[in-house]
C-alpha cells in the first residue's frame, strides 16, 4: 500500500461532504494518475519540441507543456482508451497554444492567409532546370539546424504548424484537420504553401552561406509572381 | 500513351511523400519516379526538405520541466 495514497485520504476526507464517496474517488484518480503518467509522459519531449516551434522560446514552451499536461490530465477520463493518445495531445497543445499564446503574438495576415489562392504565392518548382534542383537537394541538406528553424520560424504560422505536424511529427491529413479544425483541404493548402515558402527560403540561406552551386537558388526567384 | 505523366505525379508528389495517396497512385508514382529524372529531382527536393526539418527541430525537454509536470499533477490530484 503507497503511503501517498493514504495521505490522500486523509486530506481528503475532511474536505468531504460526503466521507464515504471521496476516498473511493481519490483511489480511483491515483490509478487514473499512474496510467496517464505512463502513457502520456513519454511524449513530453516530442511535445516541448513542438512548443518551441510554436512560442519560439523555452520559457513559454515549458508553460505552454505544463499547461497541456494539466488540461490533458484533467479531461484525460474523456480520453478513449486505444486511440490514437498522441493526436489526443496535440489537439490540446494545439488549442492551448492557440487560446492563450497566439493572442500575445498575434500576426498581422492571420485569418487571411488562407485565402490567397496558390498562384498569388508563386510557383516556382516547375521553371527551375532539373541540374539545379539536384543541387538545390544537397545544399539545402547541408544547412545547419539553425538556418531550418529560422526558416520555419519565419513562416506564417498555419503554414508552420501543419508543415511541423505532416513533416516532423508524421501525423496524417486526417489528424492535423482534426488538431488544427480545419478541413482537410484547407490542411493540404497550408502544407503545400508553407512547403514553398520554405523550400525558397532555405534555397536562399543556401545561396547566401555559398552553400551549393549558387544556381539553385537564383534561379527559383519568380518575383512578380507574389506580388500579383 | 499520351503524356508522360509528369503532371500527374507533380500534383500528387507531397501527398505521395506523406504517405496520403492509395496504394494505387503511390505504385503509379513510384514507377513513374524511376523512369523519370526531372520527377525524381524534385522528389529528392521535398524529401530533403522533410529530413533537415526533422533533423532541426528534435529537442529534449529540460529535467526541470518534467519535474515540474509531475509535481503538478500530484499537486492537482491532491487538491481533488
Amino acid at each position: 500500500m503507497p503511503a501517498s495514497m493514504l495521505m490522500e485520504r486523509t486530506h481528503a476526507v475532511p474536505d468531504g461532504v460526503d466521507g464515504l464517496e471521496l476516498p473511493v474517488m481519490t483511489t480511483d484518480t491515483t490509478d487514473m494518475r499512474d496510467l496517464f503518467e505512463a502513457q502520456a509522459m513519454p511524449f513530453i519531449d516530442q511535445l516541448y519540441a513542438a512548443a518551441m516551434r510554436m512560442t519560439r522560446n523555452p520559457s513559454d514552451a515549458q508553460d505552454l507543456v505544463q499547461e497541456t499536461f494539466v488540461k490533458a490530465f484533467a479531461s484525460f477520463k474523456q480520453f478513449e482508451q486505444g486511440t490514437n493518445l498522441k493526436a489526443w495531445l496535440y489537439r490540446i497543445l494545439t488549442n492551448t497554444f492557440i487560446n492563450t499564446y497566439r493572442k500575445k503574438q498575434r500576426e498581422p495576415y492571420q485569418g487571411t492567409i488562407d485565402d490567397l489562392e496558390d498562384w498569388q504565392l508563386g510557383g516556382a518548382e516547375s521553371t527551375t532546370a532539373t541540374s539545379s534542383r539536384s543541387a538545390e537537394a544537397e545544399a539545402i541538406d547541408h544547412l545547419p539546424d539553425s538556418a531550418v528553424k529560422d526558416a520555419l520560424q519565419s513562416i506564417p504560422e498555419d503554414f508552420r504548424l501543419a508543415v511541423y505536424f505532416a513533416d516532423v511529427e508524421g501525423f496524417s491529413y486526417q489528424e492535423i484537420a482534426e488538431i488544427m479544425k480545419t478541413p482537410i483541404g484547407t490542411v493540404m493548402s497550408r502544407l503545400h504553401r508553407g512547403r514553398r515558402l520554405l523550400r525558397e527560403l532555405l534555397a536562399g540561406y543556401a545561396l547566401e552561406r555559398g552553400l551549393g552551386t549558387g544556381q539553385a537558388a537564383s534561379s527559383k526567384k519568380t518575383p512578380g509572381s507574389k506580388a500579383k | 500513351m499520351t503524356d508522360c505523366g509528369c503532371e500527374k505525379a507533380k500534383a500528387e508528389l507531397e501527398e505521395y511523400l506523406h504517405n496520403e495517396l492509395r496504394k494505387e497512385d503511390a505504385f503509379d508514382i513510384r514507377e513513374h519516379l524511376e523512369h523519370c529524372t526531372d520527377c525524381s529531382t524534385e522528389h529528392n527536393v521535398g524529401r530533403t526538405l522533410t529530413e533537415v526539418m526533422q533533423r532541426a527541430c528534435k529537442e529534449t525537454a529540460p529535467e526541470d520541466l518534467r519535474d515540474q509536470v509531475l509535481l503538478r499533477l500530484r499537486t492537482i490530484q491532491s487538491a481533488h
